[in-house]
């Protein structure tokens, strides 16, 4: 996922100035000196300088055509692989309360292992007793609370 | 301090020490034995335990692992050309060359001395030095503090990183994620997107876990390694002729031990940088320089001192001033707060078993490292067998339970995911990680002791450098701040001269 330094230093600089436009209605000190909202605009102008000194780096060097490799990356299996444990998490995000732990995690684990072509029957037993393990280490003896949701545990 | 020595080491002597102190020295020696899991990811990851735990075992589990987790980042260097951690990225040509020659033994048993020499060193100049600096900064005030941290900003961009503008710019965005959350000066919450999670700021822990675990999980995914070819290891020989070979390179040793130690010191320069250093000091001063790189066991023996010697170092502007002296101190510095404990000066008077346990933790856990080492080293080969189809989504799992453990908030899970994707972004366009955490942990010190002196001094920034510690500080950060630009002056300088 490597993209040219002129577009993430063009990033950068539009990050820079969204942090100082977010500061402008920040209230100021008595005698109106600066308060809350000093330290983010130095900062916000930092970053937009130092993307913008990237983006002129990028484009002096001719660093552009990398961008190219953002059309190839459906094709690319890490790429696909690290989409994959992005979805997985939110998707246990969104259901362990309902699933509850032992259920969610061991799905999610399974999955992700199945993607990356470990044997279904030993990616189900991984799962299971492996999540199995770090539900009784938190749950159990470091008493954190996760999510019981259809298991009760 | 005898009193002080005592109390640690019966502190330290109790049986859940012991048995933290072994747990975590097998953690530590895995995570550093099986390539692409650092030791700051480590260190992410025990925090989550860390929470349960009291302040003494908390650090020395710490301690421990990262000393275990560097010198075994050595044997998959050795064994199969893969650094475990960054560290020993400087000497592995030599060492997979060595192996290559039929001298694995040789080159491990040279690697767990000199980690352990080194290690010790390190913690000698830890013991002596902090101390001495804790007495000076007794007497700092916020502009000093001001300054002590700009500088280790600086030092983090301008010393530790190859692209000064890609680090400059990872430093920004880890100081702005510190500005979120109600504000010092008025209370006024900045940057919080109407959530109230975000009222206290953005939470460490999860941040870590994100930017050092996941990041390293998505990177891993895309490798196509699932196992490493290796080479088989007799550990029974692998401290046959190394007193021979470290007898002959004993002035190296104590060099780079000073190096490593002084390099940890510097805020924000880790181990990886010192083995580099040490390495480069190491061919300069060699009579051999044409080998180095080709199977020469020097380097090994400087750089393998060097990068244990840094650990130690960088506690000490961590313990002394709160300044982290890399991104696993930073890390310490955030489960020091989490438990209540402030670093600084103060802590040395308050605390001083607490202190004095850190150090004995760093002797102990370099002499273990021997033993341990050597049965590491005997069960290499299963380390390095684990697939990592498998290991990958356990780890996530890890990652996942650990960041909800500490607030038990599923927001902390998502700001987790968020911090890895992050991460992930940035080093696949070579922009370093380890700064968005320094950032992180200063940039609170940076604002509030800034906005302290600014009110102090009702706005004049002259005041900066009428005291004179604060003087010179602020004048080394200048200085480091035109760093970059001095050769292209003094070329033009020269230029100048010449035509006149």
């Amino acid at each position: 996922m490597k993209i040219s330094d002129t577009v993430v230093g063009a990033g950068f600089v539009t990050a820079g100035a969204l942090i100082i436009a977010g500061t402008l209605n920040y209230p100021s000190l008595e005698g109106g000196h600066p308060g809350p909202s000093l330290f983010p605009r130095i900062l916000g102008g930092m970053m937009a300088a130092f993307g913008g000194l990237i983006s002129l780096k990028g484009l002096r060097t001719g660093d552009a055509t990398q961008d190219v490799e953002w059309l190839l990356l459906h094709k690319s299996t890490g790429f696909i692989n690290a989409v994959f444990v992005l979805v997985g998490v939110t998707a246990y995000i969104l259901f362990v309360e309902k699933l509850g732990f032992l259920l969610m995690g061991a799905l999610l684990l399974f999955v992700v292992m199945w993607r990356l072509k470990v044997p279904p029957l030993k990616a189900l037993i991984v799962a299971v007793v492996f999540n199995t393990i770090v539900h009784f280490l938190f749950a159990k003896i470091m008493r954190v609370p996760l999510p019981l949701g259809l298991v009760w545990w | 301090m005898i009193d002080h020595i005592w109390t640690a080491l019966v502190m330290l002597s109790s049986w859940n020490l012991m048995l933290t102190i072994a747990i975590c020295s097998l953690y530590g020696l895995f995570v550093g034995a099986v390539p692409g899991l650092t030791a700051t990811m480590a260190a992410a990851l025990l925090v989550p335990f860390t929470f349960f735990m009291d302040p003494l075992p908390a650090l020395v589990a710490i301690v421990t692992m990262e000393a275990m987790a560097i010198f075994a980042g050595d044997i998959p260097a050795a064994l199969v050309r893969i650094p475990g951690t960054p560290s020993s990225a400087a000497y592995t040509d030599d060492s997979y060359e060595l192996t290559k020659q039929g001298k694995a033994e040789m080159v491990l048993g040279v690697d767990v001395i000199t980690s352990a020499i080194g290690g010790l060193m390190g913690a000698l100049v830890l013991m002596t030095a902090a101390p001495l600096l804790a007495e000076v900064a007794l007497k700092f005030t916020s502009f000093e503090y001001f300054w002590l941290a700009a500088l280790g900003l600086s030092a983090t961009v301008m010393i530790a990183s190859t692209d000064p503008l890609k680090a400059g710019l990872a430093l920004f965005v880890g100081l702005f994620f510190s500005t979120v959350g109600l504000d010092i000066t008025l209370g006024y919450p900045r940057f919080t997107l109407g959530t109230t999670e975000l009222l206290n700021g953005v939470d460490f822990i999860p941040a870590m876990i994100g930017l050092f675990g996941v990041s390293e999980i998505l990177r891993n995914m895309g490798s196509s390694h699932l196992q490493y070819p290796i080479t088989a290891v007799k550990a029974e020989k692998i401290f046959s002729g190394v007193a021979k070979t470290l007898w002959k390179y004993k002035a190296n040793m104590v060099r780079s031990g000073a190096i490593g130690t002084f390099i940890g010191i510097l805020p924000g320069a880790g181990a990886d940088i010192a083995a580099w250093i040490a390495y480069a000091a190491s061919k300069r001063f060699s009579k051999e320089p044409e080998l180095f790189g080709k199977g020469a066991i020097e380097p090994i023996v400087d750089a393998g001192t060097a990068n244990n010697a840094c650990l130690a170092g960088d506690w000490v502007p961590a313990l002394v001033f709160g300044i982290p002296g890399d991104s696993i101190t930073a890390i310490v510095i955030g489960v020091l707060f989490m438990k209540g404990l402030r670093p600084g000066p103060m802590i040395f008077e308050q605390q001083p078993e607490l202190v004095y346990a850190v150090y004995i933790s760093f002797i102990i856990a370099n002499i273990l490292m021997v033993p341990f080492g050597y049965l590491a080293i005997k069960a290499s080969g299963t380390a390095l067998k684990v697939p990592r189809n498998i290991l990958m989504p356990t780890i996530l799992m890890f990652c996942i339970v650990g960041s909800f453990a500490i607030n038990n908030s599923f927001f902390d899970v998502g700001l987790m995911l968020a911090m890895g994707i992050l991460g992930y972004f940035f080093e696949n366009n070579g922009i370093p990680v380890a700064p968005i955490v320094l950032g992180m942990v200063l940039g609170p010190i940076v604002e509030q002791n800034f906005m302290v002196s600014m009110i102090k001094s009702e706005w004049d920034l002259t005041q900066f450098f009428t005291r004179p510690t604060a003087a010179i500080l602020g004048v080394m950060t200048i200085v480091t701040w035109l760093a970059p630009f001095t050769p292209a002056m003094m070329k033009r300088m020269r230029g100048g001269n010449a035509s006149q």
